[in-house]
């Protein structure tokens, strides 16, 4: 018998190929072509040149001195990914997808989205490759993200409102993986956090360790030193591990990843997978799920469309059991109270999304001392969420 | 191989005849007929029954078996169900049931709880689209020895060195799909898609069954010209949903002859 290449893209027990037989040739042609290109000089080139010239990398690394001022518990440094081209840490993915695509000589670019950023990055890349571009995005998620909508729309990208199952985050996933199922062979799917079969958690966690990266350089220049704490929000958790994944070694930095406990974990309505999903298999990877005692994926909730997902990436999953990372969740009135308390004391209005990984500061600190150093990934910025900002400024 | 599954490839062979197949969702349109539409298909001259698990989340299927697995996730079916339904089918028909679904409810009862309880409710086989290859084999051994068979799928996009390992793997049947997409949409097979077809049919050790988007005879006339059977699903599950209870044996009956 052929020897198969077993245990491919696992994290500890997490990850794999769970995957229809139709959807491996493109598996095979992306792990080889990523292979071939990450270590080619001329590829790194181009990625630094694309991250630096067009999406405003290095992101600064901001002392958040009033935030500082108001706890008193720890210096705040905000990794600021908000002031990325488009806004969001996600172009830091669709830029290294889309070189991946062109070097395939993929046509056509498919994506899914929730809170629309990665569908924004991703029309964004893909109208300055000249390549086609389908967005699948929940009905739901087009009604409270629709800034972003209309932003694919002018982009060039056609927007595909999903009307299956809960119509959000999701289900956009399963409708692009149908899509590549129906074009496969001149389709580049880009998914937008570290999920999927291998080699997607990989890939998108390598083209968004940019982050930590940086951090780490940045925070030597200003204090000599490594973070004591780091923050990020989780949903699929490309940001946290972006931020996290160069300081794993580094066993003195505490690391916290912040879930949507949406209304309240005893609500049951929610997306605190790593809380509180058990392991399962889910768009072609083994990770923690929400799910029933039948096997049936649980809805998630949360006020936030792109922490409104019922997986996680399989390497959060892996560190969440080793214990190397702490996963925690805030509710929507926390994360909303984090986002008004940031524009007022330092004049920035946080994405949704991001506002989680602020609103954990108040359990944090009180921990903390005033002279260690907290990290906090500001994922993205707010515009899209003014609809929703704007209904508790008038309360 | 099941008995079942192998009398029934074994006696087709020798008489030159095509195998038919069609899929159903479990606990669809309602939780208790189930056994009717199999009965009615096996008293109709059906060969084999695919017998969808549902799941929330189908990523390999089209808008057809999406609705129907939703429906049947709402009557409240679930794996425990589905076995018990096999002990009430056994008890009237011998006809081959394979199973179909995706891999987490079966994941979330235990896969080996799983394989266990298949065998002992006299399922004659497993397909599960997204549990690949690379994932499988190592229950190779407990398969063989409950006489489960795990059928695997194949695409007109397979390169022929996978193909031949499929081969290898594969004790009853291959499953061919008919396009690369998924379930239930319109096609007819391009130049490529039946030269493909004639070349593996060729080189496999295996009958070939040809599934997806097969819906009528014409179809069947078709697709047998280049594999052993075809296997019908959404095309069936949409007579399901347009016909009603009290008329669906005849329906069923109808159905089926229409095909051969």
């Amino acid at each position: 018998m052929h020897t198969l290449t077993n245990r491919a893209g696992y994290y500890g027990e997490f990850g794999g190929q769970f995957i229809p037989e139709i959807l491996r040739p493109a598996i095979v042609e992306l792990d080889q072509a990523y292979t071939k290109l990450k270590d080619d000089k001329n590829f790194q080139e181009e990625l630094d040149w694309n991250l630096t010239h067009y999406a405003g990398r290095p992101t600064p690394l901001y002392f958040a001195e009033n935030l500082t001022h108001h706890y008193q518990k720890a210096k705040i440094y905000l990794k600021r990914e908000d002031l990325n081209h488009t806004g969001a840490h996600k172009i830091n993915n669709a830029i290294g997808q889309i070189l991946l695509a062109k070097n395939m000589g993929k046509k056509r670019i498919i994506a899914e989205t929730g809170a629309g950023q990665h569908g924004v990055a991703t029309a964004t890349v893909a109208a300055r490759a000249g390549l086609e571009c389908c967005v699948y995005m929940g009905e739901e998620d087009i009604e409270r993200q629709y800034p972003n909508v209309q932003r694919m729309r002018m982009l060039g990208a056609e927007v595909r409102p999903v009307y299956s199952g809960t119509k959000t985050l999701k289900d956009a996933t399963n409708e692009a993986m149908r899509d590549w199922l129906q074009n496969v062979e001149y389709t580049h799917y880009i998914i937008g956090s570290v999920v999927g079969p291998h080699p997607f958690p990989m890939i998108i966690r390598d083209f968004q360790k940019v982050i930590g990266e940086e951090t780490m350089q940045q925070l030597k220049k200003m204090e000599n030193k490594l973070p004591d704490y780091l923050i990020a929000c989780v949903g699929g958790g490309s940001n946290a591990i972006g931020l996290f994944y160069p300081f794993l070694n580094s066993e003195q930095v505490k690391m916290f990843g912040v879930e949507a406990a949406g209304k309240g974990i005893p609500t049951g309505e929610h997306a605190a997978t790593l809380l509180l999903g058990e392991i399962g298999i889910f768009h072609g990877m083994r990770t923690y799920l929400l799910q029933d005692d039948s096997g049936y994926v649980q809805p998630p909730y949360s006020i936030s469309a792109g922490l409104d997902y019922p997986g996680v990436g399989p390497e959060h999953s892996f560190l969440k059991d080793s214990g190397r990372v702490k996963y925690t969740s805030v509710t929507d009135d926390q994360a909303i109270a984090a986002a008004f308390l940031l524009g007022k004391l330092e004049g920035i209005i946080p994405a949704l999304e991001s506002a989680h990984a602020f609103a954990y500061l108040d359990e944090l600190l009180s921990e903390t001392s005033p002279d260690e150093i907290v990290v906090i990934n500001l994922s993205g910025r707010g515009d899209k969420d003014m609809s929703t900002y704007i209904q508790f400024l008038e309360k | 191989m099941s008995k079942r599954l192998n009398d029934l490839i074994k006696d087709k062979a020798g008489k030159d005849e095509k195998l038919l197949s069609i899929f159903i969702t479990a606990g669809f349109p309602e939780i208790d007929s189930t056994k009717e539409i199999i009965l009615a298909l096996d008293e109709a001259g059906v060969d084999f029954i695919e017998l969808g698990i549902p799941f929330s989340d189908p990523i390999a299927d089209g808008p057809v078996i999406q609705k129907a697995s939703e429906r049947a996730i709402h009557n409240g079916v679930n794996i425990d169900n589905i076995f018990q339904m096999m002990g009430e089918i056994r008890e009237i028909s011998q006809i081959p049931i394979i199973l179909m679904g995706y891999l987490n409810p079966i994941n979330k009862m235990g896969i080996d709880t799983f394989i266990n309880q298949a065998s002992a409710s006299s399922v004659d086989g497993l397909i599960i689209p997204d549990w690949a290859l690379e994932e499988n084999q190592k229950y190779g051994d407990i398969l063989k020895k409950h006489d489960l068979d795990i059928i695997h799928l194949l695409a007109p996009n397979t390169p022929p060195d996978r193909i031949k390992i499929i081969d290898e793997v594969s004790s009853s049947f291959i499953y061919c799909v008919a396009y690369t997409g998924v379930t239930g949409q319109d096609n007819k097979p391009t130049e490529k898609t039946s030269d493909f077809l004639k070349t593996i049919r060729k080189e496999l050790n295996h009958p070939l069954m040809i599934g997806f988007g097969i819906k009528n005879r014409e179809d069947y006339l078709t697709y047998t010209n280049y594999a052993d059977g075809v296997i019908i699903g959404s095309a069936f599950i949409r007579l399901l949903e347009k016909t009603n209870r009290e008329e669906r044996r005849e329906a069923i009956d109808r159905f089926i002859k229409q095909i051969r």
